[in-house]
C-alpha cells in the first residue's frame, strides 16, 4: 500500500520557529516531526511513500532524498500554494491508483497507530483518538463505529475523540475531494464533513500514540514525550569527572568537559561542546554544534542547531532555535504566563521562553516566563523582555 | 558510501553484477569486486580503481550466485587487499558489507587468538570470520548469530560454496531485495536493479533474509519469519536519486549547510589537541592546487594572513611543480577534492623533493594524494556527482578557515577565547548557507539579469575576489556564458573598456569590511558605464540598493567569512542561469569530474 503526507504547510501559529523551515522539519529530540512519520509507516512496511510539499520545500527534500536512508522510497508531490488538505490530496491523484493511507506530516505518531489503520478492510476509515484539549481539533462523534459528525474546534462539551488527520481511502476519493474542491471546500475534514450522509466513514480509534504541537509553548512538551520513540547511541569524547545518568545520547565529534552533570533522557548533537561544569536536567534536546560554557544549568529545554550559551545561564522549558548566541548569565526561568500568539492571549502553564533563529541576547538578560523573541533580534545587556517581539526587534 | 549487490538465479550472475555496480557508480567508490559460486567452489575478484580495471581482471565465470561490492574507503586505505568481498579462512564462505563495525578492534583481537588469519586492514573481514564460526549448515541463521554480536550499522550480503543462496542483513543502511521470475536480486539502492525488476522488497533494520532463486524469506531479530507484500517502483532510477531535485547540481547545493557541518565535526580535537598539524614551526605556508580548488586556496591565503598571521603564498599546482623554487620551507598545503589531481599530485612530489612539510586537504578518504602527503584533512563533504563542484568548494573553504585557526592558535597568534569565537561562527556559518537557500527564489528571480548575456563579469575585494572569480568559473562551467572574474582595483587597468549595457557585471560588496567603501565607488564606475550591475550584499544595506539594479541579499556576517555565503548565492545563479538556457547541468561539455590528467 502507498501512504501520502500532507507536508506543503507552513504552520504559521508556530512562529517564529517556522520562519526556515516548514513545520514537519521542525526537530524533536533532534529528528524533524517528519522522520517519526516516515519510520512509523516504514515499520508497518509502508515503504512507497508520495511526500506533497510546498513551503520550503527543498529542506525536505534535501533531508529524505529518495528515503533509502530510512529503508523507504519516497517521491514528491508540489503544492505550489498552500489552498488546504484537499487540495495538497490531489495533487497526487496521478500517482495513486489503489486503496492508500493518507497522513497529516505535522504530528508525531508511533507504528501502532498506523498498524490500527491497517487492520480495517475497504472504504474509507479515519483514526480518532483521546484528546485533553479537543477545542483545537476536530471533535468526532461516532456511533456504532461510524463517523457521525465532524465539529471543527468546538466550544466545550461535544466529547474529547478527535480525528487524528490518518485516514485510509479507497481512489475514488479523489473524486469526493475533487468535488469538495470545487465547492470551495479546502480541508479534507470538510469535505467528509460535507458528504457524512453519502459515505460510511469508519471511525478507528487508535491505541498507539499520535501528540501535535499547535504552539510554540506545546514544543517542549512533545520533546518530552518523543524522547520514548527515539533511539539511542553514544559517540564523541567524555572527559573524565563528567556524570552521565539515565538514559543520555551523545552525537560524534561532541566533547562534554569534565565536572559536567547530566541527568537524561537529554540528547546531544554532533560536535557540541559542553561545559566545563554545566548541568543539564530531563527532558532536554540539543542540537548540532552547540556550545554551553561553564556554570550554565539547563530544565527541560530544546536547543536547536549551532545555539552558543554563555556561562552562569539558567534556563527552563524554553525552546531556542538556530544559530542563536546568547551571552553570560541569562535567566530564562519559566511559570505561568499569558502568551500572544497572532491577537489571541492564551494562559500557559510551565511556560519558558521561545526565541527565534539568529537572536542575539547579551549578557545578563532576563527573559520573564513566556516571552517569545522573533527570529533575527538584538537583546541587549542587561534587558529585561517579556511578551512577544516581532522578527527582527531589537531591545536595548 | 559503499555499494552491494547480489543474484542468485538463471542468468550468469557476473553479468547482472557488474551491471548493478555501474548503477552504483554514482555513490562513489574507490575499488570493486565480485566473488560467486563456481562449480561448488568460491571464486572471487577484486580491485582498486575503475570498475573496468575489475572487467578485465574478470575471466569468464558461469556462476549463477554471487554478490559484488564498490567500496568507498573508511576504514582501511583503497587497495587490492582491502577491497571487498572477503573470504573466510576455509574458503568457503564469501561476505561484502557496507557500514561501520565498531567494536572490530576487539573482535579482531578474539578471532586471531582462535587462530582467525586476516588479509586487510578493514572492519568488514570480521564478519566473514565470525560467519565461519557460526555455520552450522544455514547460511541465514549464521548471520544472524554473526550480527548479534556487531555493534555498529550494517548492510551485509553473504553466499556460501555449497548453494544458491544469499544470506543478508540490514541496520541503518540501505538494503533492497528485487522479486523476479526463478530468480532474485538484493542491491543497496532499488536503481541497481531496475533494469531486471520493479518489484521490490525493502528490508527493515533488525531483519535478516534469505534468498534463492526460488524463494526469498525475512526474519525479524527475534528469529519470526516476517511476511511483506512487495512494493512495485513507478519511477526512473535517475529521478530516484536526485530525490525530488531536478538536477544534482541544485539538490547539492542544497547540501551545503551539512557539508559545513560534517566537515567541522572534531574540529576542536583538531584545533584544541593537534590532531592536524600538531608541530607548527614553519615560517611561512605555501598554497597549491589547481581549478577550483585554486579559488578555496586564494580565500586560504586571506584567511591564513587574518587569522593566523603567517605569511603565505599561493601556486598553481601545474606551475609550482614545474617552478625552480627559491631557498624556502614552508608548509606546502595541497588542495584537491578528488585527491586524484595529476598535476597536484606532482606538486605534492616536488614539494617533499624540496623538504617541505606537507599536508593535503582532500574530500575521499585513501585517494593517491593522501599517500603522497604526510598529514591529510579530510573535508567529509559526501560524493558529488554534479561535475560543477559546488558543496566540495564550500568544505575546502572551511577547511582553508579551520587550517587558519589551528595555526593561529598553536603559534599563540589567536588566544583561546577568539579561537572558540571563531568556531563558533564557523559552525553558525551553516544556518548562514541555509539562510540564502531560504531565499534561493529571489536568486533564481535575479537570473533574469543574466540569461541573455553573452559576457559577464565579476568584481570583487579582498578575500571575495577569489569568491569572484570562482563565482565567473561556475557560471562558464554549467552555462557556456562568457564570464570573468576581476579584483574590483584592477577595473581600471583593462577591462572598463568591454563594459556596454549588454555586459552585465556582478559585485560583492560586504558592509563592514574595509574594503566597503571602494567597493561602492567601483560599482558607481560600472553603473556609470551603463552596464547593469547586479549587487551582492548584506540584508539592510540600502546603500547597495541604490547603486544596483537589483541586489542579492546574504544574511549580516561577518566580513572575513562572507566568502561561504556568498559563494552559495552565486552557486545558486549560476545554476539558474544554466537552467533558462537549458543547459546541460550536471554533464557541462568537456569537462569530467576529477581531472586525472596533465
Amino acid at each position: 500500500m502507498k501512504a501520502v503526507i500532507l507536508a506543503a504547510g507552513e504552520g504559521t501559529r508556530l512562529r517564529p520557529f517556522t520562519v526556515s523551515r516548514p513545520k514537519v522539519m521542525i526537530p524533536i529530540a533532534n529528528r524533524p516531526i517528519l522522520e517519526y512519520v516516515v519510520r512509523a509507516l516504514a515499520a508497518n512496511g509502508i515503504t512507497d511513500i508520495v511526500l506533497v510539499v510546498g513551503y520550503m520545500k527543498e529542506r525536505i527534500m534535501s533531508f529524505f532524498g529518495n528515503g533509502s536512508r530510512f529503508g523507504v522510497r519516497i517521491s514528491y508531490a508540489i503544492q505550489e500554494k498552500q489552498l488546504g488538505t484537499a487540495h495538497g490530496a490531489l495533487v497526487v491523484r496521478d500517482q495513486i491508483k489503489e486503496e492508500f493511507i493518507m497522513v497529516a506530516g505535522d504530528n508525531i505518531i508511533d507504528a501502532q497507530a498506523i498498524a490500527d489503520l491497517l487492520r480495517q478492510r475497504e472504504g474509507v476509515s479515519m483514526l480518532v483518538t483521546d484528546s485533553e484539549m479537543p477545542s483545537k481539533y476536530g471533535v468526532v462523534q461516532i456511533e456504532g463505529g461510524r463517523v457521525k459528525d465532524i465539529i471543527e474546534k468546538p466550544d466545550k462539551g461535544m466529547g474529547n475523540i478527535i480525528n487524528t488527520g490518518i485516514y485510509r481511502f479507497p481512489p475514488e476519493m479523489f473524486e469526493l475531494l475533487e468535488k469538495g474542491v470545487m465547492a470551495g471546500k479546502a480541508g479534507i475534514t470538510h469535505v467528509l464533513h460535507s458528504c457524512i450522509s453519502q459515505v460510511d466513514i469508519e471511525a478507528v480509534r487508535s491505541t498507539g500514540r499520535w501528540m501535535d504541537a499547535v504552539y510554540p509553548w506545546d514544543l517542549v512538551r512533545l520533546n518530552e514525550y518523543a524522547f520514548n520513540l527515539s533511539g539511542q547511541e553514544t559517540s564523541g569524547t567524555i572527559e573524565a569527572g563528567v556524570t552521565l545518568r539515565g538514559p543520555v545520547s551523545v552525537g560524534a565529534g561532541t566533547r562534554i568537559r569534565a565536572g559536567s552533570y547530566i541527568e537524561g533522557p537529554v540528547v546531544i548533537g554532533e560536535g557540541c561542546e559542553i561545559g566545563p561544569y554545566t548541568v543539564i536536567f530531563p527532558t532536554t534536546s540539543i542540537g548540532n554544534g552547540v556550545q554551553v560554557a561553564p556554570y550554565t544549568v539547563i530544565y527541560n529545554s530544546m536547543l536547536m542547531n549551532n545555539v552558543s550559551i554563555g556561562s552562569h545561564s539558567h534556563i527552563s522549558q524554553a525552546v531556542i532555535d538556530d544559530g542563536c548566541r546568547i551571552g553570560t548569565g541569562l535567566s530564562a526561568s519559566s511559570g505561568t504566563a499569558q502568551v500572544r500568539v497572532e491577537d489571541e492571549f492564551f494562559k500557559v502553564e510551565k511556560a519558558g521562553c521561545m526565541v527565534g533563529e539568529f537572536t542575539q541576547i547579551g549578557p545578563r538578560a532576563v527573559l520573564s516566563a513566556g516571552t517569545i523573541v522573533g527570529a533575527n533580534s538584538r537583546v541587549g545587556d542587561g534587558a529585561r523582555v517579556c511578551g512577544t517581539l516581532e522578527d527582527r526587534s531589537i531591545v536595548v | 558510501m559503499c555499494g552491494i549487490i547480489g543474484y542468485s538465479g538463471h542468468r550468469p550472475a557476473v553479468e547482472v553484477l557488474m551491471d548493478g555496480l555501474k548503477r552504483l557508480e554514482y555513490r562513489g567508490y574507490d575499488s570493486a569486486g565480485v566473488a560467486m559460486v563456481e562449480n561448488g567452489h568460491l571464486e572471487m575478484v577484486k580491485r582498486q580503481g575503475e570498475l573496468e580495471v575489475l572487467r578485465r581482471a574478470l575471466p569468464r565465470f558461469e556462476g549463477r550466485t554471487g554478490v559484488g561490492h564498490t567500496r568507498w574507503a573508511t576504514c582501511g586505505r583503497p587497495s587490492d587487499r582491502n577491497a571487498h568481498p572477503f573470504i573466510s579462512c576455509d574458503g568457503k564462505l564469501a561476505v561484502v558489507h557496507n557500514g561501520i563495525i565498531e567494536n572490530y578492534a576487539t573482535l579482531r583481537g578474539e578471532l586471531e587468538s582462535r587462530g582467525h588469519r586476516f588479509t586487510s586492514d578493514t572492519d568488514t573481514e570480521v564478519l566473514v570470520h565470525l560467519l565461519e564460526e557460526h555455520y552450522r549448515g544455514d547460511l541465514r541463521q549464521a548471520l544472524a548469530d554473526t550480527v548479534r554480536g556487531i555493534e555498529g550499522t550494517y548492510a551485509i550480503a553473504a553466499i556460501h560454496e555449497k548453494g544458491e543462496e544469499i544470506a543478508a542483513a540490514r541496520k541503518e543502511n540501505p538494503l533492497v531485495i528485487g522479486l523476479g521470475v526463478k530468480e532474485n536480486f538484493l542491491a543497496s539502492d532499488v536503481t541497481a536493479l531496475l533494469s531486471y525488476t520493479n518489484k521490490v522488497l525493502y528490508v527493515m533494520d533488525g531483519e535478516t533474509v534469505s534468498l534463492t532463486p526460488d524463494k526469498v524469506s525475512l526474519f525479524n531479530a527475534e528469529g519470526t519469519m516476517v511476511g511483506r507484500e512487495p512494493s512495485l517502483v513507478t519511477w526512473s532510477a535517475e529521478d530516484a536519486q536526485k530525490g525530488g531535485f531536478e538536477h544534482f547540481m541544485l539538490k547539492e547545493i542544497f547540501e551545503g549547510p551539512n557539508a559545513i557541518h560534517n566537515t567541522l565535526l572534531g574540529s576542536l580535537d583538531m584545533i584544541e589537541n593537534g590532531e592536524v598539524l600538531p608541530r607548527t614551526d614553519f615560517q611561512a605556508v605555501k598554497l597549491v592546487a589547481c581549478g577550483s580548488s585554486f579559488h578555496a586556496a586564494m580565500v586560504g591565503k586571506y584567511a591564513m594572513e587574518d587569522i593566523a598571521r603567517v605569511p603565505t603564498t599561493l601556486e598553481l599546482a601545474s606551475e609550482y611543480r614545474y617552478s625552480l623554487g627559491a631557498r624556502e620551507a614552508p608548509l606546502v598545503i595541497l588542495i584537491t577534492q578528488s585527491g586524484e589531481t595529476a598535476d597536484t599530485l606532482a606538486a605534492a612530489r616536488e614539494a617533499r623533493r624540496r623538504g617541505c612539510r606537507t599536508l593535503a586537504v582532500t574530500n575521499v578518504v585513501g585517494s593517491t594524494i593522501t599517500r603522497e602527503v604526510d598529514e591529510v584533512l579530510y573535508t567529509k563533504a559526501g560524493p558529488e556527482i554534479g561535475v560543477a563542484a559546488t558543496k566540495t568548494f564550500l568544505s575546502q573553504l572551511l577547511a582553508m578557515y579551520l587550517l587558519a585557526i589551528r595555526i593561529g592558535y598553536a603559534k599563540g597568534t589567536l588566544s583561546h577565547d577568539s579561537m572558540r569565537g571563531a568556531l563558533y561562527s564557523l559552525r553558525q556559518s551553516s544556518n548562514m548557507v541555509q539562510s540564502v537557500l531560504n531565499h534561493i527564489h529571489d536568486i533564481e528571480e535575479a537570473s533574469h539579469m543574466i540569461d541573455r548575456a553573452e559576457h559577464c563579469f565579476f568584481i570583487g575585494r579582498n578575500i571575495n575576489y577569489p569568491t569572484m572569480l570562482e563565482a565567473a568559473l561556475k557560471l562558464k562551467e554549467v552555462s557556456y556564458i562568457h564570464a570573468e572574474g576581476f579584483a574590483a582595483g584592477e577595473l581600471k587597468h583593462g577591462p572598463l573598456a568591454l563594459l556596454d549595457d549588454s555586459t552585465p557585471v556582478i559585485a560583492v560588496a560586504i558592509k563592514g569590511d574595509h574594503t566597503y567603501e571602494k567597493m561602492l565607488a567601483n560599482i558607481s564606475e560600472v553603473a556609470a558605464r551603463d552596464s547593469p550591475v547586479l549587487g551582492v550584499g548584506c540584508e539592510g544595506d540600502t546603500e547597495l540598493t541604490r547603486l544596483c539594479e537589483q541586489v542579492i541579499y546574504i544574511p549580516k556576517v561577518r566580513p572575513l567569512l562572507s566568502p561561504i555565503p556568498v559563494t552559495v548565492a552565486l552557486q545558486a545563479l549560476a545554476y539558474f542561469v544554466a537552467k533558462r538556457r537549458n543547459c546541460s547541468i550536471d554533464k557541462p561539455k568537456n569537462l569530467a569530474k576529477s581531472v586525472t590528467v596533465e
